[in-house]
């Protein structure tokens, strides 16, 4: 292509023309703070961690499951502690080795594919807990139907009432979806914003070796 | 990190600048985004150079980090990539004499390959550099064959671009 062999004859020859950066600037550059994108996905990342490791370890069902005073069920509970402590120290554990694979000296496309691993870790995360979330709500709702006494009086309107019951059921699964959707949307326009470019770059890198 | 290697490390970038600014060059639009992306790059391969060992040429070390720089980890949200700045660009044109027609065929295909998208760039920005396709290959994490075949298409929608 003849215009393309212009371009790399002038290409070569601009060398000169850039203004060239002083060593004192490079000084001054290597100690100012990057402002990469796997900086902003480590950042919100740990504010992730944090918030969900927050919310599982503070979120404690001790003192309810007291007040029902069943024995079993408090054994139970305990024993799912500890494995949700299991589950997060995992989580943090793989994050951490992830984030440290990610290296600018490796090809473009597995730099891609380390960045986009450590964001998915995080995400499963996120998952899990939105999942345990979920089974904790309604195994919740099942206790305190089954052992708790102060709900006996709700439960047979619920249960002599048709309508009721529809109503009650009906709510529970608008709450979750709108939940769930609000939630949803929330991670589309954050990592959409984030991780647009890197995904179709990596598409792209993608498609030329198929 | 010692004082030496942070000497070693400066002297070498800035004997070895014009890399980055080329780059630079191919993938921002002004020059706040020129200076900015000159910046993170900087800073990444400074956080690379201890791992840098030598045994290849500090420039061709440099090519990688600066290109996976550009596509992977800059992010400015102001970038739009299809803008040209053109006029304002000095340095797109040495100041060695072109008559005329060649001098506008080069502004031409300037203007095409901003049209590129980012992977595309970075093709023809190595070729440009007169990389073999082995080294471009590895660069991107393609096979060769491939970077051969896209090589050809990027020159198809080039001559698209020029004479639509």
């Amino acid at each position: 292509m003849k215009e393309l062999d212009l371009l790399k004859k002038d290409w070569n020859k601009n060398d000169n023309s850039f203004a060239q950066v002083s060593e004192i600037d490079i000084y001054k550059m290597i100690h100012k703070k990057s402002s990469s994108i796997v900086k902003w996905i480590l950042i919100i990342s740990i504010l992730e961690v944090l918030l969900w490791t927050c919310l599982s370890v503070c979120f404690n069902s001790d003192d309810y499951l007291k007040t029902i005073n069943h024995g079993e069920l408090i054994q139970y509970f305990d024993v799912f502690t500890y494995f949700n402590y299991g589950v997060i120290v995992f989580f943090i554990y793989l994050f951490y080795k992830n984030y440290k694979t990610i290296s600018t000296t490796v090809s473009t496309k597995q730099l891609m594919f380390d960045i986009l691993k450590t964001r998915k870790t995080v995400q499963y995360y996120v998952w899990y807990n939105l999942a345990i979330l979920v089974v904790s709500l309604i195994i919740g709702f099942i206790i305190a139907f089954v052992y708790n006494p102060e709900m006996s009086i709700l439960k047979d309107k619920i249960a002599s009432n048709g309508r009721v019951m529809a109503i009650s059921i009906g709510f529970l699964i608008f709450t979750t979806l709108v939940f769930f959707g609000a939630f949803w949307l929330f991670y589309r326009i954050l990592y959409g914003i984030l991780l647009r470019r890197l995904y179709a770059n990596y598409k792209e890198l993608k498609k030329i070796d198929l | 990190m010692n004082d030496n290697l942070e000497h070693s490390f400066v002297k070498q970038l800035q004997e070895n600048q014009n890399i980055i600014h080329k780059i630079c060059r191919l993938y921002t639009n002004s020059d706040d985004a020129h200076k900015d992306l000159f910046q993170e790059i900087t800073i990444q391969l400074w956080k690379a150079f201890p791992k840098f060992r030598g045994d290849s040429k500090f420039s061709t070390w440099a090519y990688r980090v600066a290109l996976n720089t550009a596509i992977t980890l800059y992010r400015k949200t102001k970038r739009s990539i299809n803008t040209i700045e053109f006029e304002g660009r000095q340095h797109f044109l040495n100041d060695v004499e072109y008559d005329y027609e060649e001098e506008e065929q080069i502004k031409l295909m300037y203007k095409a390959v901003y049209q590129l998208n980012d992977i595309e760039k970075a093709l023809i920005f190595m070729y440009l550099e007169d990389k073999d396709y082995q080294e471009i290959s590895e660069t991107l994490g393609i096979s060769e064959v491939n970077a051969r075949v896209k090589m050809n298409r990027i020159k198809g929608k080039l001559k698209k671009i020029l004479n639509p």
